[in-house]
C-alpha cells in the first residue's frame, strides 16, 4: 500500500470514527428515550420467558432460560449510560423516567449493578431449580428501581 | 399532627362547636389516659398483620431519609398540596402515646385526632372506618410496641381554603359514610375476606378510584382507576373488564402481582405500587391473597380506560 493510499485510509477511518461520533452527540433526548424503553422492554420480554419457564407454562428449556438471563445481564449493564444527564422528563418527550434519578445517580447506578449482579447469577443458575430459586431475586432489583425511578404505571 | 393557618383557632372552636350541634352524643370521649397495661404478644404480632395489610409504613415511615419507624415525615403529594404523614410512635408530645385506644380507634373510625378535630382524608379514615373492633385493637397494641421517636410531625403544606379544618365536617357529609365492614350474606366466605381487605384494610380504593374536584371517590366507579392519584400519576382499572382492566389476568399473574409485583408482560410495577408490594401485599397469607383475587373478579367489569398523562 502506498503512502498516499494509507494516507487516505487513515483519513476515511477518521472520518468514519468522527461521523460516529457526531452521530453519537447528534442523537437527541427522544432516540436516547427511545433506545432504553426498548432495552426496558427487551427485559420484561426476557422476564416474561422466565416466568413462563418457571411457572411450568413452557417445557423446561435451560437454553432458554439461560439465554434470557443474558439478554437481562447485558442490558443491564448499559442501564448507566443510558440515562444521560439531560434526559429525563425536562425534554418534554414521553419518559417514564423520574428526575429522582439524576438527583440520585450513583444510588440509580448501584441498583443497576445490582441487576447486574443478580442476573449473572441467573446465567450461572444451571437447573431448573436454581433458575427458580434466582429468578424472585432479580425481579426485586427490577422492582426496586422502578419504585424510586419510574413514574408510569403498567 | 394538625395544620392550623390564621384561621386554626377559629376552625378549631368552630369545629368542635359545630360537631357538637350536628352530631349531638356522638365522639363523647369515655376513654381515660393511655393504659399502663403493656399489650399482649398475640395481639401485637395479629396487630402487625393488620399494620402491614393497611400499608401504614408507607406514609408513616420516611424511608427514603433513613427516618425511624413510624416516626413520619412522608410526603404525599396530592391536588390539594402536599400532606406529611405524622409521627405515630407511642412518643407522649411528638407522637400518640397520649392517645387511648379509644382515640386510635376513633381516628380509624370516625377521621378525628386524640382531641376530636378532623383529620384529613388523606388519612385513609374512609376506609379504616371498616375495620372491626377486633384488627383495630389489635392494630393499637402493635402501635404500641414500636419504639418511641422523638421527631415533630411536619406540618401540611395545603392551601386555603383546603387546610381549613371545619371544611372536612361538609367533606365528611358529603363523602364519608361511617360504618364497620357488612359482609354480604349472598357471597361466600372467601369473597367477602377479599372484600374486607380490599376496603377496609388494604384502602385499595383510595387510590384506585376516581375522585371528583373535591376529592370525593366516584363510588361509582369503585377501582375502575384513577387519572389523579398520587404525585399525579395515573393509577390502573383493577375491575375484572378484559380490555381496559384485569380481567384478562389469571390467578398466577395476580399472586405474582401481589408477591413479586411483576405484570403479566413481564414488567415490574413502579411508584407507589412497589411500595405496596414490598410493604403490605408481598405479606399477605396464601389464603388472605386468594381472597382478594376471588373478590376483585366477583366485581362487576367497568369499561374504562386509563392512561398515563405525558410526562410533565
Amino acid at each position: 500500500m502506498s503512502k498516499g493510499l494509507r494516507l487516505g485510509a487513515a483519513a476515511a477511518g477518521v472520518a468514519v470514527l468522527l461521523g460516529v461520533a457526531v452521530i453519537a452527540e447528534a442523537q437527541n433526548a427522544p432516540a436516547q428515550i427511545n433506545q432504553r424503553q426498548e432495552v426496558m422492554k427487551a427485559n420484561g420480554a426476557a422476564a416474561k420467558t422466565l416466568t413462563q419457564l418457571v411457572r411450568g407454562e413452557q417445557p423446561w428449556n435451560q437454553q432458554a432460560a439461560h439465554q434470557a438471563a443474558t439478554t437481562i445481564n447485558t442490558n443491564a449493564k448499559q442501564i448507566p449510560s443510558l440515562f444521560p444527564q439531560g434526559s429525563g422528563p425536562e425534554t418534554g418527550a414521553k419518559t417514564a423516567a423520574l428526575p429522582a434519578i439524576w438527583q440520585n445517580k450513583a444510588d440509580f447506578d448501584a441498583k443497576a449493578k445490582a441487576l447486574d449482579e443478580e442476573s449473572a447469577k441467573l446465567m450461572a443458575a444451571n437447573d431448573e431449580a436454581a433458575v427458580k430459586a434466582q429468578f424472585g431475586n432479580v425481579g426485586k432489583t427490577c422492582g426496586g428501581c422502578h419504585e424510586s425511578y419510574r413514574a408510569k404505571n403498567p | 399532627m394538625p395544620t392550623r393557618g390564621r384561621f386554626g383557632e377559629w376552625t378549631r372552636t368552630a369545629a368542635v362547636c359545630a360537631a357538637a350541634v350536628l352530631f349531638c352524643a356522638v365522639g363523647l370521649r369515655a376513654a381515660g389516659p393511655a393504659q399502663a397495661q403493656a399489650p399482649a404478644a398475640d395481639a401485637i404480632a395479629r396487630g402487625q398483620y393488620i399494620f402491614d395489610a393497611a400499608g401504614c409504613t408507607s406514609c408513616h415511615t420516611d424511608e427514603k431519609n433513613k427516618g425511624q419507624l413510624l416516626a413520619g415525615g412522608v410526603p404525599l403529594k396530592t391536588p390539594f398540596g402536599t400532606f406529611y404523614g405524622p409521627n405515630i410512635t407511642p412518643d407522649p408530645t411528638h407522637g400518640i402515646g397520649g392517645w387511648s385506644e379509644a382515640d386510635v380507634i376513633r381516628a380509624l373510625r370516625d377521621g378525628k385526632d386524640d382531641d376530636g378535630d378532623h383529620l384529613f382524608p388523606v388519612f385513609p379514615y374512609t376506609s379504616f372506618t371498616k375495620m372491626t373492633d377486633a384488627d383495630a385493637k389489635d392494630l393499637w397494641a402493635y402501635l404500641r410496641s414500636v419504639p418511641p421517636t422523638a421527631t415533630p410531625s411536619k406540618p401540611h403544606d395545603i392551601g386555603f381554603p383546603f387546610n381549613i379544618r371545619l371544611a372536612q365536617m361538609f367533606w365528611k357529609r358529603l363523602f364519608f359514610t361511617p360504618g364497620r365492614f357488612q359482609p354480604d350474606p349472598a357471597k361466600s366466605a372467601e369473597v367477602n375476606r377479599g372484600a374486607y381487605i380490599v376496603q377496609a384494610l388494604g384502602h385499595c380504593g383510595e387510590c384506585h378510584t376516581q375522585r371528583n374536584l373535591l376529592g370525593g371517590m366516584d363510588t361509582k366507579l369503585f377501582l375502575a382507576g384513577n387519572t389523579r392519584g398520587p404525585d399525579g400519576h395515573a393509577v390502573p382499572n383493577i375491575t375484572p373488564d378484559p380490555d381496559t382492566g384485569i380481567g384478562k389476568w389469571s390467578d398466577r399473574d395476580l399472586v405474582d402481582l401481589f408477591k413479586e409485583g411483576m405484570t403479566p408482560d413481564g414488567d415490574f410495577v413502579g411508584g407507589a405500587m412497589a411500595e405496596v408490594v414490598r410493604h403490605s401485599t408481598s405479606k399477605l397469607t396464601d389464603s388472605d391473597i386468594h381472597a382478594v383475587i376471588a373478590y376483585v373478579r366477583s366485581l362487576s367489569p367497568v369499561r374504562n380506560r386509563i392512561e398515563e398523562k405525558k410526562a410533565q
